[in-house]
């Protein structure tokens, strides 16, 4: 009975808080981001660690097609972390959730606690699959692939500790806003210009009985 | 208002095998709790349903994690895994504790109620009430603490999966003391007082789910967006046939009826088809909770 996460004593060293901001006024919505992050991370073939929603909205001649680049939130407070029965979802230091497969056993309690719907459940191994911002990037001193993909500068990775560092800067001065603050999770992935109707909320559903 | 161009679908997680396991707790624990009336409270106008009773709520026990087993990706791994990482935030954790507490002090209880030492019998009986109302109401914190939710998150899912637990209980308890008292029996003759206080019981009961599941519906229906749009999809979109007609129509409503007309009641064919009815429409209502619950995207 023990949780072999826990978290060590620093002794007053101040850890980097990794974060991320999407700036949707330079994003063109060209799925970058996701091929990056399938290649980077071998994602399998029908679930994507990162992908962009997209929508069409409007009527002609006033229409615009908006985006919502989806990835992990690596939450400040994650439900995922609390509901987790074995101690698989973790989350490190630098903020950063991630899943231990030594532990994880696929009872996908963490994929329906997640009011975002960015855990999947890996074919293969039989347990669950998610973003983990590239933590093996990430702590070579790179960024995550999709970062480094995206062609139009959308994506701004760095520490939110560091008042120095762009993503803080633009943090403190832009007004950002982050996906259902309302639940309290503490959502690291801050957006611009975010449009609302990419999260609107569905009224009807395909049910797995129905072909 | 936008018409999406592309989404990546939500992998269903909790479908039917869940509801199955949720099905089978319940039963278990409806039967625990018809089986400690006589040996736990004195109440021995129930005595002759104990036996039975414990025997149904060991086997359904013993059955209902196997469903788990079979939902999981690494069923040996997660047995172990459950007792030895165990995380005090995660309702699921307790479960695996429950899980085998529960079906212990249920074999305990039943050995000595065979033996007919009542002193022990009594006091495992007593000890198996919190532990039958753990096991089945943590089934219900599960869903509650699954905040993403809306249909999930309250704090009434651990009292109605209490209550229809104890209302499909004592429907299979009727139909196997019918079955036993006609087929089993030397003298074949069905114990009518047993079965009329049983129906009695379970009369009351519905009253008490109907009136749960009203409330929980009329504080959806004027909750936040979310809430609102599950509401809907239960009452009028495509869950509503499985909804509606038959977890509460057919599942509660009808079966209300028919216990509450003292001439249905005594009318053993009425009386069976409530309970069956009855059992059916817990079933629903399982598949509706666990599956339903999860079935609208939520961004």
């Amino acid at each position: 009975m023990s949780n072999p996460h826990k978290k060590e004593n620093l002794g007053g060293k101040k850890l980097p808080r990794w974060g991320m901001l999407i700036d949707l006024d330079r994003c063109v919505g060209c799925h970058t981001c996701e091929i990056a992050c399938k290649i980077e991370n071998d994602v399998p073939l029908g679930i994507w660690r990162s992908w962009v929603k997209e929508i069409e909205k409007g009527k002609y001649p006033n229409v615009v097609r908006s985006f919502r680049p989806t990835l992990c939130n690596h939450c400040e407070n994650p439900i995922c972390v609390k509901v987790c029965p074995v101690n698989a979802a973790w989350q490190r230091e630098d903020g950063i959730v991630m899943l231990d497969p030594h532990l994880c056993v696929g009872c996908r309690y963490c994929m329906s606690a997640c009011p975002y719907e960015v855990r999947y459940i890996h074919p293969q191994k039989g347990m669950i699959d998610k973003c983990d911002l590239c933590s093996t990037r990430v702590d070579a001193g790179l960024e995550p692939s999709c970062v480094e993909a995206c062609p139009g500068s959308a994506r701004v990775f760095g520490d939110l500790n560091d008042s120095k560092s762009e993503i803080a800067k633009l943090v403190a001065t832009k007004p950002v806003s982050t996906l259902k603050p309302e639940i309290g999770t503490g959502p690291r992935v801050y957006y611009i210009g975010l449009d609302t109707a990419t999260m609107e909320i569905k009224r009807e559903a395909k049910l797995v009985w129905e072909k | 208002m936008g018409k999406v161009v592309f989404d990546v679908q939500y992998q269903t997680t909790l479908a039917f095998l869940i509801s199955y396991y949720f099905y089978c707790t319940g039963l278990s624990a409806g039967s625990f709790m018809i089986s400690t009336l006589s040996y736990g409270f004195g109440f021995k106008k129930f005595k002759p349903a104990s036996k039975m009773g414990v025997v149904a709520a060991v086997l359904l026990l013993l059955l209902a994690p196997q469903f788990l087993l079979m939902q999981v990706g690494w069923p040996i791994k997660s047995v172990w895994n459950h007792f030895v990482y165990f995380n005090p935030m995660s309702a699921m954790s307790y479960g695996a504790f429950l899980l085998m507490l529960y079906p212990l002090n249920s074999i305990i209880y039943g050995i000595f109620m065979f033996k007919g030492n009542m002193k022990m019998t009594k006091i495992f009986g007593l000890i198996g009430i919190p532990l039958a109302l753990a096991v089945h109401g943590y089934t219900g914190w599960i869903l509650a603490l699954g905040v993403a939710r809306d249909y999930w998150n309250t704090g009434l899912m651990p009292i109605v999966f209490l209550f229809s637990a104890m209302v499909s209980g004592i429907s299979m308890m009727i139909l196997l003391i019918i079955i036993r008292d006609r087929f089993f029996t030397k003298e074949k003759v069905i114990n009518h007082d047993l079965i009329d206080s049983l129906a009695k019981i379970l009369a009351w009961l519905l009253v008490v789910d109907l009136f749960l599941v009203f409330c929980d519906y009329s504080v959806l229906l004027y909750s936040k967006l979310e809430a609102q749009e599950v509401a809907h999809f239960m009452l009028f979109g495509k869950m509503s046939f499985w909804f509606v007609i038959v977890e509460n129509l057919i599942g509660k409503v009808i079966p209300m009826i028919i216990v509450f007309i003292p001439g249905m009641r005594r009318s053993y064919f009425w009386l069976i088809l409530a309970a069956l009815m009855n059992m059916a429409g817990i079933l629903a209502m399982r598949i509706v909770t666990v599956y339903g619950g999860q079935a609208l995207p939520l961004m």
